[in-house]
């Protein structure tokens, strides 16, 4: 059993590798086990038109229905980074794979990203296919004056989402079935709150100064000022934004920064709690 | 020599399939509760429900807002319908879920399984819990619309008789439905996040749950009106008196009518729903898919 | 001199467990209580104990998982508290019904994930896959997925996810748990074919098969409740109980035993004659295990033929029984 000796690989070349190795059974996954074609995308686009047919109850004006169509296509990353990524870990604790994970020689935030690569793809098969619906069946016509602005907002919203997705995961290696509930808890009132199915300017409209604030509270969860910033550049000229759209650049550029430092300080911070208190690799908390 | 272990011989249990029902009830109230002290899982499990509800009156506010056809009619139709419309959400994702959480999480289906125990009868009991807490999550739901949102719901306006037999049958019905996922649970992967909100969306769309029916298109409202769920909520609104007459497509229907329909419907629903879980069943053993794990 | 590849000195870890409402109260288990040990690099060391004597939570701290409450730990020279990724390099670790990957991948491809955790280039990654596979007779499932291997064949795939990566120090925390005797005895030929390959390898193996420590072990410790009892060579910790190894011998009946009397080695021997059965049967009290070659030359010089021989000695188990009060297969939880 002779083994070649290899040159080391950097830091960076290492984790580059584990981001792929870990990103490997996704897509392997996706490809082996079509079931999800259907669950993920079909299936999802019915709970999608059920808004779209709401605003057409109320008759609201043609916009909203692109609203539904883009917060709809955008659940698609948000339950990708809430449930496999945030919740994989606990799925990974679970299948007795996390320790294998926290013993290598990588970042943990590697492992993350390759969850989050390897989901990316089947979120974003989701993500359009619910565009697409949306302006066959449902006849929404988006326009794209400024594409670098709108994938700077999608992009940066990417980022940002993902690294506050890894912070959720430093909870999920620490706690077991109350993260898991937390998720579940923060569902809806994400939903809410974030203006998945409504401009958030609606908060406004309604409640006045303390709508504003809800609105403001929730800018710190990234999907918010994404969700408001992509309308904003698909429906050029609408009155519904809630701020402009290249402040909600910055700031989404901001959040990235801060969620990405946030996760990396969180990780090692639960990490080393978890050893503490023993309850790393202690299943069926 | 024989060793005396101590057993005593005992007879027979008739009432085998109580017992399992007893001890899945007690384990899936277990699963449910017991990650949380009593007062988070309290605010859990009200918080959850009421953010769901506040979605549909912010979208109803903001077209009012706009001056959009905002009946206040079409509130109250929306409003109960969404509150219980969450026994199907939780009630049959939570029958289906039964397979795959054994299955994946805790890898004691096969322990399950092979033993002498009725697995409908365990996945009954196992169904209770999420039942109970989604009784408490639509009466919450319903407390926070009638005190919070003036949705007048009168005692004495309410056809409670009606209401109870409806719920029972509607109940049976989703659970039922439940049943059916559970057998292709079997077969498939574990994409839990896609299958609740998958086949839950199914029915959002198209029972009358948010809007009524008769917005769809033509073809979206024969299918609606093959669909139990449909009548059940209709006839709970009927029964609490609240949107009623908003959907053209089911205001024709007598009450009597729906009834019927939905006891129909029902029985050829769990029939199939039966024979859907058997089949899935089968087919899973013959491939030696009981007891795998798919998770990646 | 030589490095040790783990060095622990009083090494204490507690566990705190929360209480039950209305069902069982808080309770503090100390899992590791004042342990010193040091294995040298090269060794193949045993840790030997029943369940819940701290073997796991020994490895735990080893790999960088677990803190301890308080002392010391270094694995390969590094402190496990302060460098955890100069360990991490250089370490694996492999446990007994282990059912980590991911069912949907073919064996090959999930231990070529976990390789990139190390960052072995992907070339590399399956030649040693593929070799590693080959001596534990794994090469005809490598395009199997996952979850359809047996139990045996799964904690094979794990050695090799194990192994692959040539850790200076591996962590084997009951590897042949559950499984066959042919299964078993391949994965001790295989541990002891990867000692021998490189001398630098160190091995830390825990279990509580008596005959396999015996067999492979440089070194043991015998650890139970959280404490080293005794650690040592497994000839000397045989010798620490002073029972003595016993030859018996059946051989065709002879009139004198005088060939047999005063042979160097033999503390003491008895004899009896069963005349029925034409058979003299010899019991040899032994000082030295030299001894038994004389006994045997003894049996022709006497005019007489071996039927049957039989040798005793303490085993491990004796050792165990005689440091912890109880075996290991019948001790209370």
């Amino acid at each position: 059993m002779k083994f070649e000796e290899y040159k080391k690989p950097s830091w960076a070349v290492m984790n580059m590798r584990a981001v792929f190795g870990r990103a490997y059974p996704r897509i392997i996954g996706v490809n082996r086990e079509l079931s999800w074609v259907f669950f993920e995308t079909v299936l999802p686009l019915l709970g999608v038109a059920a808004y779209v047919f709401v605003y057409k109850a109320l008759e609201a004006p043609p916009e909203y229905i692109g609203y539904v169509i883009i917060g709809g296509a955008m659940t698609a990353y948000w339950m990708n980074v809430l449930w496999s990524m945030a919740a994989q870990m606990y799925w990974e604790k679970e299948m007795g794979n996390l320790e294998l994970y926290l013993i290598a020689p990588i970042s943990r935030m590697s492992v993350l990203g390759g969850m989050a690569l390897g989901g990316m793809f089947s979120s974003s098969v989701r993500a359009l296919s619910t565009i697409v619906v949306g302006m066959v069946i449902f006849g929404i016509s988006l326009s794209l004056p400024d594409p670098l602005m709108f994938f700077g907002i999608f992009i940066f919203t990417m980022i940002a989402l993902y690294g506050m997705g890894m912070m959720f995961a430093s909870l999920y290696m620490l706690w077991g079935r109350e993260a898991w509930h937390m998720s579940s808890l923060f569902t809806e009132p994400i939903y809410l709150v974030s203006g998945f199915y409504f401009p958030v300017k609606g908060f406004t409209a309604m409640l006045g100064n303390p709508g504003t604030w809800i609105a403001v509270g929730a800018s710190i969860i990234p999907i918010t000022l994404g969700l408001d910033g992509m309308r904003q550049c698909l429906y050029p000229g609408t009155m519904d934004g809630f701020i402009p759209v290249w402040q909600e650049l910055i700031i989404l550029v901001g959040l990235s920064v801060l969620f990405m430092i946030l996760a990396k300080y969180s990780l090692r911070y639960m990490e080393n709690l978890g050893k503490r208190e023993g309850r790393l690799t202690m299943r069926w908390q | 020599m024989a060793m005396n272990l101590g057993f005593r011989r005992k007879a027979a249990k008739p009432n085998a399939n109580v017992q399992t029902f007893k001890w899945s009830a007690w384990l899936g109230w277990q699963m449910e509760s017991n990650w949380a002290d009593p007062f988070l899982f309290a605010v859990y499990s009200i918080v959850k429900p009421i953010a769901a509800s506040l979605i549909l009156v912010v979208m109803y506010q903001i077209i009012a807002l706009l001056g959009g056809g905002t009946d206040v009619g079409l509130f109250y139709y929306m409003f109960v319908s969404n509150a219980f419309f969450m026994y199907v959400g939780q009630v049959l994702f939570g029958v289906a879920q039964i397979v795959h959480d054994d299955r994946e999480h805790y890898q004691t289906i096969r322990y399950i399984y092979i033993s002498p125990s009725n697995y409908f009868a365990y996945m009954l009991g196992r169904s209770v819990s999420k039942l109970i807490i989604t009784t408490f999550a639509v009466a919450i739901t319903m407390a926070f619309g009638v005190f919070m949102l003036d949705v007048p719901l009168s005692i004495i306006g309410a056809n409670w008789l009606l209401f109870f037999a409806v719920m029972v049958i509607g109940i049976f019905c989703i659970m039922a439905f439940g049943l059916a996922l559970a057998g292709l649970s079997f077969l498939t992967a574990k994409h839990q996040g896609g299958m609740n909100e998958g086949i839950a969306g199914l029915f959002y769309l198209f029972c009358g749950v948010v809007f009524p029916v008769s917005v769809l298109p033509s073809w979206g409202v024969s299918f609606a009106k093959i669909l139990p769920i449909t009548y059940w909520l209709e006839l709970i609104r009927r029964s609490l008196n609240l949107g009623v007459g908003m959907d053209s497509a089911l205001a024709g229907t007598s009450t009597s009518a729906c009834i019927i329909i939905l006891c129909l419907s029902t029985v050829v629903f769990t029939i199939l729903a039966l024979a859907i879980f058997k089949a899935g069943d089968t087919v899973a053993r013959k491939k030696g898919l009981i007891d795998t794990t798919t998770a990646y | 001199m030589t490095r040790y590849a783990v060095e622990v000195k009083n090494l204490n870890r507690t566990f705190v467990t929360k209480a039950v409402r209305g069902k069982s109260k808080k309770e503090t288990v100390k899992a590791l209580n004042d342990v010193n040990l040091t294995i040298n690099e090269g060794e193949l060391f045993g840790l030997l104990g029943p369940n819940g004597a701290g073997k796991t939570t020994l490895i735990k701290i080893l790999c960088t998982l677990l803190l301890p409450t308080s002392g010391e730990a270094r694995v390969l020279g590094h402190d496990v508290q302060k460098e955890t990724n100069a360990i991490r390099q250089k370490i694996n670790m492999v446990s007994g019904g282990e059912t980590s990957g991911y069912g949907l991948l073919t064996v090959r491809e999930n231990i070529w994930l976990f390789s990139q955790l190390y960052g072995i280039p992907s070339k590399e990654a399956n030649r040693r896959i593929d070799m590693l596979m080959k001596e534990l007779g794994l090469e005809h499932k490598k395009n199997s997925k996952v979850r359809t291997l047996s139990t045996g064949l799964r904690q094979k795939a794990n050695m090799v996810r194990g192994f692959m990566t040539d850790p200076a120090l591996i962590f084997l925390d009951e590897p042949t748990l559950g499984l066959d005797v042919n299964a078993s005895r391949l994965i001790r030929d295989f541990i002891k074919n990867w000692m021998k390959e490189k001398p630098g390898r160190t091995v830390l193996l825990t279990t509580h098969y008596m005959m396999e420590a015996d067999e492979l072990c440089d070194r043991v410790a015998i650890i139970n409740d959280g404490k080293v009892l005794a650690c040592d060579t497994p000839e000397n910790l045989k010798r620490l109980i002073h029972q003595e190894a016993v030859l018996k011998l059946e051989i065709r009946q002879i009139d004198s035993i005088s060939a047999f009397e005063n042979l160097p080695g033999v503390r003491n021997f008895t004899h009896v004659q069963d005349m029925a059965a034409g058979i003299t049967k010899l019991k040899f009290i032994l000082d030295d295990e030299s001894a038994v070659a004389d006994i045997v030359a003894a049996v022709p010089k006497s005019g007489s033929r071996i039927l049957t021989v039989q040798k005793t000695e303490p085993t491990l188990e004796d050792v165990f029984v005689t440091l912890v009060g109880r075996s290991l297969t019948n001790h209370e939880i």
